[in-house]
């Protein structure tokens, strides 16, 4: 009740200020009229009542000051008054301030960015109830070599784990969807029954996949995405129960998963099948994604403990694994899907917090500068009386309202710069879901007071040094504050110190990508254009007719006006799907215990080779007498040859595919040269089978050109597309496949590059404000050098070489910590050292440029000087 | 020991209270009306009244109003509220203690002076 009535009265007294300074008024005079009426009374004349009357009131000013005082809004009306003047003030300078709340806010707005997209892509939580609690399981014989399960394993950890409360596995394939519109090429997720129970995601419609569903001779059914229903039949209630056609089977759909889900548990996916698994007869082949909810409370290390005793007992089940040191173990699927993204993210975080930490160093130098041209004014102030308190308030205000601005400024800014990153960083996981929530609003909220507090405290230090007064006490200068003098230089000092690893890591990154572009893939891709399709089961049953299509439309394909040559794959470069298989060579075998190597494994025709131009350099290709009847043949690379028996020359060697001990050996037939397979900066290892002896219903065809033209990708679509118009098909040149490869180091080197331009303005801005006010401050005693013969050239250069002895001592800051924080960065750089001396160089030549033309400018000024003008005008 | 500010607020405070028990008053009023009650043993310093008033309307001791006066010409009245009437109970209360307490001291000590 009382703090309200208090309130009251002064919420009352701030809002009415006015109406209340009346009343008191009134309420005075009143008395004074009814003391002078009461003294008159007593016999007094009017005038000696009315002076006797004011004596017994007391000083006048004096009680109404405290009436004031008493209102409880002194605090708040000082505040506003300060704000006034220090409006005032920014208005006055207006260069000042736009630089500093430009600078400011554009560091902040790009921190704004960059901490959404990393708390969207990184810090939050994955959107499924209890996150913590999920983690992949796979195979693992070291820590950095995994792979994914068998029929075999998850068979035994379904019968045998006693650490999860749900368990379920995962294949992604890709397959053509046909039925209720046109036929589209979707993702398949096929799921067992457990999936959906271990993600926590329960279907929106219909019901999920149960465990019956996974029985051989169960009817096909599947859940959809919401949005593939949409998209299908109108509106997801009406999904349930239709029937698509999947890779020409007919697939009931029973539910349809909520809206926005589409990717769950890291696998995003249109249409999601029952997994159907066939006992099994040995422990590979490794296919399937496993996922696993804890229990509550069972930690990670328990959970690994469990499935280190089921991969115990599962090793003497089957003859053809021999690994001991691969265990089942399981890792939490957060740290999965965040990944190396994290690093990425990272990278950017590092980044733009160096150019925000310059920006407010490069504000503080500015307010400094500033503040040594207020001095004057300051000393008056301190004179007339004003306390040192009250006027480092007027700073830390003035600052405040600067700060405040730069991040109401940089948080619009962040709201546009945010919507760009979105659309130019679309490999991020996640990154949709960033938004400058109140998280990335309180930080930047945050930042502007902590800046503003920051940027204050030098002009404060300047204020409360002995001297502050007595340099001013004959309203000359003697020269710059040693104190704040210093304060700046260590300022300059700091900006060139955090520049420098920016433009280090720009530089090394920038070198990097150049040298991936320069990377020999093996094969000139101009002029090359891929068509990918998949058959349907429906329509090409068996072998014979998948091997026929094949057969037409490479003919077809070759039969086009400008072709020179086509080839079939089941990948070409670069390869993201990681095609591989494992292999035992028969001449070296891998001893027991250890795990048989893998090495990237392609199946194509003996055409592929001509077509992309890679030559042979040992024995031969694939003929037609290498059918599925005849013995399997491959043909290596030579990485692959150079990788295994050290040598170019091993036509006639023998390996054991697959771990499969009763197939036929398969024999090497010829070595080929090496093509970058799986990325300009990986090992170009690579097995190629023949597609005589298999018949994949998923296939690349390969056709070259003279040169890359548009027409030549649409037509061999359009000659697909004849041959069969419901295929769904994939059209791409190669330069464009090339190209996307290359999309990760482009956008760290073009993020940097953008961050340390940014660092470089800032650094030379620093320099240039700290010398000019140098110069302007040393004005009189430049004139009297000058006066007394001094030569002008010399004074330009007493100036540089101030200005460049703060840059090389940045710069000696900046070196070692920028070799820090590079050789950190190894796993980014291809072909560039972390210490690379020429970009090293180059970083230092660029800086030290800057800064020398950044004090040209005024070190030319300062010759310039006349001196009768300069002794005068102080 | 000489009477502090603090003091001498908190015994200021007690009068006004006092004096508005009686009845309404406008400011004027209340100085006079102690120096009356008082038989002329409290003068008060007349302004020092007016930061007083403000302070004791915050705390919810008094509120005030404009009113017409008798020559019909405007003045702010201020009434006591009940928090004030129970604050000044509190103070009489206290007050009484502390003079009987004094009281009774320097009465134990002349009995101890006539043994």
């Amino acid at each position: 009740m009382s703090i309200l009535t208090d309130l009251g009265v002064r919420v009352r007294a701030l809002l009415f200020r006015r109406s209340e300074e009346r009343e008191l008024d009134e309420e005075l005079h009143d008395h004074l009229v009814r003391e002078a009426a009461e003294r008159i009374r007593r016999g007094a004349t009017p005038d000696e009542a009315r002076r006797e009357a004011a004596l017994a009131f007391g000083g006048m000013e004096q009680f109404t000051e405290q009436v004031r005082d008493a209102r409880g809004t002194r605090p708040l009306e000082d505040l506003v008054a300060d704000l006034r003047y220090a409006a005032r003030g920014l208005r006055r300078s207006p260069a000042f301030t736009v630089t500093a709340v430009l600078v400011l806010s554009l560091g902040l707005g790009a921190t704004a960015v960059v901490y959404s997209i990393a708390h969207a892509v990184v810090l939050a939580d994955l959107p499924y109830p209890d996150p913590d609690r999920l983690v992949r399981v796979m195979e693992q014989n070291s820590p950095t070599n995994r792979w994914a399960l068998s029929t075999a394993d998850v068979t035994a950890i379904r019968e045998q784990q006693r650490v999860f409360e749900a368990w379920g596995e995962i294949q992604r394939t890709a397959a053509a969807l046909s039925g209720s519109g046109a036929p589209e090429r979707v993702v398949v997720g096929r799921v067992s029954s457990g999936y959906f129970d271990a993600i926590g995601i329960p279907v929106a419609r219909g019901r999920a996949i149960e465990p019956g569903d996974g029985a051989a001779e169960a009817p096909p059914v599947m859940v959809v995405t919401n949005a593939l229903a949409e998209r299908r039949f109108g509106n997801a209630n009406s999904a349930v129960g239709k029937a698509l056609t999947l890779d020409g089977v007919t697939h009931t759909i029973v539910g349809v998963l909520p809206p926005g889900r589409g990717t769950l548990g890291g696998a995003s996916a249109d249409v999601w099948p029952a997994l159907k698994l066939q006992p099994p007869t040995r422990r590979g082949p490794f296919w399937l994604g496993g996922v696993g909810r804890l229990k509550p409370g069972v930690s990670i290390q328990a959970a690994e403990r469990d499935l280190a005793s089921v991969s115990d007992a599962l090793l003497p089940l089957y003859t053809d694994w021999h690994d001991s040191a691969a265990k089942l173990t399981p890792i939490p699927l957060s740290s999965l899907i965040v990944g190396t993204t994290g690093r990425q993210v990272g990278l950017f975080a590092g980044g733009v917090a160096l150019v925000l930490l310059l920006a407010i160093v490069n504000v503080a130098t500015l307010v400094l500068v500033r503040s040594s041209a207020r001095e004057p004014e300051l000393a008056v102030r301190v004179m007339l009386g004003a306390r040192r308190r009250r006027i480092a308030r007027l700073l830390v205000t003035e600052n405040l309202l600067l700060t405040l601005t730069a991040g109401t400024v940089g948080v619009a800014m962040a709201a546009v710069g945010l919507d760009v990153a979105i659309t130019q960083l679309p490999g991020l996981p996640r990154i949709q879901d960033a938004t400058l929530d109140w998280r990335v609003l309180s930080l930047a909220l945050g930042v502007s007071v902590l800046a503003g507090i920051l940027v204050s405290l030098s002009p404060i230090m300047g204020l409360s040094g002995p001297d502050a007064l007595a340099r001013h006490a004959g309203g000359r200068r003697a020269g710059s504050g040693l104190r704040t003098g210093r304060l700046r230089a260590v300022f300059v000092v700091t900006q060139f110190a955090l520049a420098w690893p920016l433009l280090v890591v720009a530089g090394l990154l920038s070198g990097s990508f150049a040298r991936l572009q320069r990377v020999d893939h093996g094969f000139d891709p101009d002029g090359l254009a891929a068509v990918a399709a998949t058959l349907p089961p429906a329509r090409y049953p068996n072998a014979a007719a998948v091997q026929a299509f094949w057969l037409v439309a490479q003919q077809r394909v070759a039969g086009l006006p400008g072709v020179t040559a086509v080839g079939l794959a089941t990948q070409i470069p670069p390869d993201r799907s990681g095609s591989t298989d494992n292999f035992n060579l028969v001449s070296r075998p891998v001893p027991r215990g250890q795990s048989e190597p893998q090495s990237p494994w392609y199946y194509v025709t003996a055409s592929y080779f001509p077509a992309l131009g890679i030559d042979l350099v040992e024995g031969r290709t694939f003929t037609a007498a290498d059918t599925s009847a005849a013995f399997p043949v491959v043909v290596v690379s030579r990485s692959w040859a150079r990788r295994y028996f050290g040598r170019a020359s091993v036509a006639g060697e023998q390996l054991i595919q697959g771990g499969c001990f009763d197939c036929p050996r398969t024999t090497i037939i010829g070595v080929v040269e090496d093509i970058r397979n799986l990325g300009p900066a990986l090992p170009a290892d690579a097995v190629y089978g023949s597609l005589t002896q298999i018949a994949p219903r998923s296939l690349f065809v390969v056709a070259r050109q003279a040169r890359t033209t548009a027409r030549h990708a649409e037509g061999m679509r359009d000659a697909l597309r004849a041959l069969d118009p419901e295929l769904p098909l994939t059209v791409a040149t190669l330069s464009e496949r090339l190209d996307t490869s290359l999309a990760d180091p482009r956008r760290w080197a073009a993020v940097l590059s953008a961050f340390s331009v940014v660092g470089l303005g800032l650094a030379s801005i620093g320099i240039f404000g700290l010398m000019a006010n140098t110069v302007r401050q040393r004005r009189r005693e430049i004139g009297v050098r000058l006066a007394l013969g001094a030569d002008p050239a010399g004074v330009t250069r007493l100036i540089v070489t101030r200005g460049l002895a703060y840059a090389v001592t940045g710069s000696a800051v900046g070196l070692a910590v920028s070799l820090l924080v590079a050789s950190r960065l190894r796993y980014l750089l291809y072909g560039v050292s972390p210490t690379d001396a020429a970009t090293f160089a180059g970083v230092g030549l660029l800086l030290l440029t800057s800064a020398l033309v950044s004090t040209w400018i005024p070190a030319r000024r300062a010759a310039r000087i006349r001196p009768i003008e300069a002794i005068a005008s102080d | 020991m000489p009477p502090d500010s603090a003091h001498v607020q908190h015994t200021l405070e007690m009068l006004v209270l006092k004096a508005l028990s009686l009845a309404p008053l406008h400011g004027w009023g209340i100085g006079h009306r102690i120096g009356q009650l008082s038989r002329g043993a409290f003068e008060v310093q007349q302004g020092s009244l007016y930061p007083a008033l403000l302070r004791m309307r915050r705390r919810g001791w008094i509120r005030s109003e404009w009113r017409r006066t008798e020559n019909n010409r405007r003045a702010r009245y201020y009434l006591l509220t009940a928090a004030g009437r129970r604050q000044l109970g509190i103070e009489t209360a206290a007050w009484e203690q502390a003079t009987a307490a004094v009281r009774d001291f320097l009465r134990l000590r002349s009995v101890e002076e006539t043994t």
